[in-house]
């Protein structure tokens, strides 16, 4: 790929060089040409963090406000800051059944203390309003029985969720979404393949760029079955053939999800998702995530190998009913 | 040249095209051996002595075990390392133990013959493991309850090298600065650094943690940090948290890599042993991983016991 720029691409480098930093603005997609691999294709190879305090849906406070100005967004960080501080007691004038759901202090939250870049309110860009559309009949029903079931005292491993059971990380989706800790995923690179590395359980996407035909449509996988190309400097990954035992924010077996990733600058890679499942939501949506670049390296997360809360939640469960005493809740949000 | 020669010379020579060995005969009495191994020695060769473009005597040298290409030359990566890239799998019986085995009945009375352990002859160098007598009898209590112990029957990450040769596919990605293997078991992985070799881990890890580097077509990696709580294989063979193992992926072929692994572990072995296996391309069309997240299908047999009683 050669390098194009325009006068008004020289411009837009010029203001960005200034102001210090890359905007991953869509025109900056187009414009910067991303370094190639060996063989001729952008090289996103390497280790990159999704952190941001950005919500995934837009605040309904905002309305149709996408973006903050300076002032706003200062404003916004701070509330999105002490929304979610752990290390607030009883003390600072929160109720004591707060206190308690901060055991779980701060020190082990990583979200990161910034706001996109762009200043936007929420992470979802389609519909224009920011937030997830309505969730079809069948959808609700469906989240409604996850949910009844991660709120009672659990009968089984299966009431406590996919993260809890440690079968898939919960920021690993598909599609990746900043959370609570470990937002890293490795992207690999060779000829064919492009391998995206989640920390959270250890999980290799492996996306083969070939024409390939799909697997059937019986064939059904926890992370789905994801095909990959090349759209312009993009790389276009397409993942249908979903178990329905997973989840994400309403979706269902019959999701196609198509993600999309652009190196936009030398740190700066914008990974964008759109989820169209016509069975669980009113229309598709579509969400962009800033990552940016880091030289620290992934750790290996055991998460089944060193699962005893699954143990004691259950044991838990099952001495509080020998004992006759309900079921006082999860103490995690 | 009799017709039954003539076959024996295409066989040979077809054995010499395809690399197993390269035998010519230059004075029309002196045999010349050419790319023996830098560092292996032919277990079995194919001599094959020609005069004037005819056979005129031929051997076949056995000597046990197979024959490692020597002189093969892989194709290299677009960034110009030997090209290792691409799907691979262990064959044998060396997952249920690593040692010289005997078929026996398996654990599971429903399953019959299907879930019969086969017999195996060792990956293990010299046939056995030098265990000191202390932890050689922690092995043999390892092996008298293993269907209770053994790591992986709780579908836990099998740590290295015994990832390699699970019954399952494993994928090699390279890039320069680092080598990934996706293994098809429990969504297991591992980065393997490579010429980091001042690279510390801060912990241990069920997969170790991996350095590598080239030496010459050979991918060497140096894996430490490995939690004691990995097994070689169903037999009891283990190991503690003072494990070393050095692999080394040697190209043999197109479709074939030669796994050695040298372990070390001062307090459970008198000395370093070494196993030895070939890996096998998958030829499959549109070969690919599949999921085998086994945390699904050991979730009864762990937290059964704890299910509420009148749930489903």
């Amino acid at each position: 790929m050669t390098v194009r720029i325009s006068a008004a691409a020289c411009a837009a480098l010029l203001v960005a060089s200034l102001a210090g930093a890359e905007k991953p603005s869509p025109a900056g997609i187009q414009e910067w040409s991303p370094p190639e691999t060996a063989w001729g294709v952008p090289d996103l190879r390497g280790v990159w963090d999704f952190r941001t305090i950005t919500p995934l849906e837009r605040p309904v406070r905002f309305g149709e406000t996408g973006a903050l100005t300076e002032e706003q967004a200062s404003e916004f960080r701070d509330q999105e800051l002490s929304r979610r501080n752990k290390d607030r007691r009883a003390s600072d004038g929160i109720s004591a059944e707060q206190d308690v759901r901060n055991a779980y202090n701060q020190f082990w939250w990583d979200y990161g203390s910034e706001l996109t870049e762009d200043r936007r309110t929420s992470l979802i860009v389609e519909p224009p309003d920011g937030r997830i559309p309505a969730l079809t009949p069948a959808a609700r029903a469906r989240y409604k029985a996850i949910r009844d079931a991660r709120a009672r005292a659990p009968h089984g491993p299966e009431d406590r969720g996919v993260a809890e059971r440690c079968l898939l990380g919960f920021n690993a989706g598909p599609p990746y979404t900043p959370s609570a800790y470990n937002n890293n995923v490795h992207i690999f690179q060779t000829p064919g393949y492009a391998v995206l590395l989640i920390e959270m359980v250890n999980d290799a996407r492996i996306v083969p760029l070939d024409d390939r035909p799909r697997l059937p449509e019986h064939m059904r996988q926890w992370r789905g079955d994801a095909r990959g190309r090349w759209e312009g400097n993009t790389l276009v990954v397409e993942s249908r053939n979903f178990t329905g035992k997973t989840t994400h924010r309403g979706s269902g077996r019959n999701m196609v999800l198509t993600e999309r990733f652009t190196r936009v600058g030398p740190e700066r890679l914008v990974y964008e998702y759109t989820i169209d499942d016509p069975d669980s939501f009113a229309k598709p949506w579509k969400a962009q995530i800033p990552m940016k670049r880091t030289d620290q390296p992934m750790f290996e997360y055991a998460c089944h190998e060193g699962n005893y809360s699954m143990f004691t939640m259950l044991e838990g469960a099952r001495a509080a009913e020998r004992a006759g005493k309900a079921h006082t809740g999860s103490n995690l949000p | 040249m009799s017709e039954a020669a003539r076959t024996t010379e295409t066989t040979v020579i077809r054995a010499f095209d395809r690399g197993m060995c390269t035998v010519s005969a230059r004075d029309g009495s002196r045999l010349w051996l050419e790319s023996l191994s830098m560092r292996h020695r032919l277990n079995s060769a194919l001599v094959a002595v020609r005069t004037n473009s005819s056979v005129i005597a031929l051997a076949l040298v056995l000597v046990a075990g197979a024959a490692w290409a020597q002189d093969y030359e892989a194709p290299l990566t677009p960034d110009g390392n030997p090209n290792l890239n691409g799907i691979w799998q262990a064959l044998g019986t060396a997952h249920w133990n690593v040692e010289g085995h005997s078929a026996e009945s398996g654990p599971v009375v429903e399953m019959g013959a299907l879930g019969a352990i086969p017999g195996g002859l060792a990956i293990v160098e010299g046939g056995k493991i030098p265990y000191r007598d202390e932890a050689l009898a922690k092995r043999d209590a390892n092996r008298q309850d293993w269907l209770a112990l053994d790591p992986v029957v709780k579908c836990y990450m099998p740590g290295v090298p015994r990832a390699t040769y699970m019954p399952f596919p494993f994928q090699i990605v390279q890039t320069p600065e680092h080598i990934l293997i996706a293994y098809e078991f429990a969504s297991a992985s591992r980065v393997i650094y490579m010429n980091r070799p001042d690279f510390e881990h801060p912990g241990d890890a069920w997969m170790g943690h991996s350095r590598g580097r080239w030496e010459g077509q050979t991918l060497v990696v140096e894996v430490t940090n490995h939690v004691p709580d990995t097994w070689f294989d169903s037999a009891g063979n283990f190991h503690t948290d003072a494990l070393r193992v050095v692999e080394r992926y040697t190209p043999t072929g197109p479709n074939h890599i030669l796994y050695e692994a040298e372990i070390e572990d001062e307090n459970v072995y008198t000395r370093p042993w070494k196993i030895k296996l070939p890996l096998y391309r998958r030829m499959d069309e549109n070969m690919q991983l599949l999921e085998f997240k086994c945390v699904e299908f050991v979730e009864e047999m762990m937290y059964g016991h704890l299910r509420k009683k009148d749930s489903e």
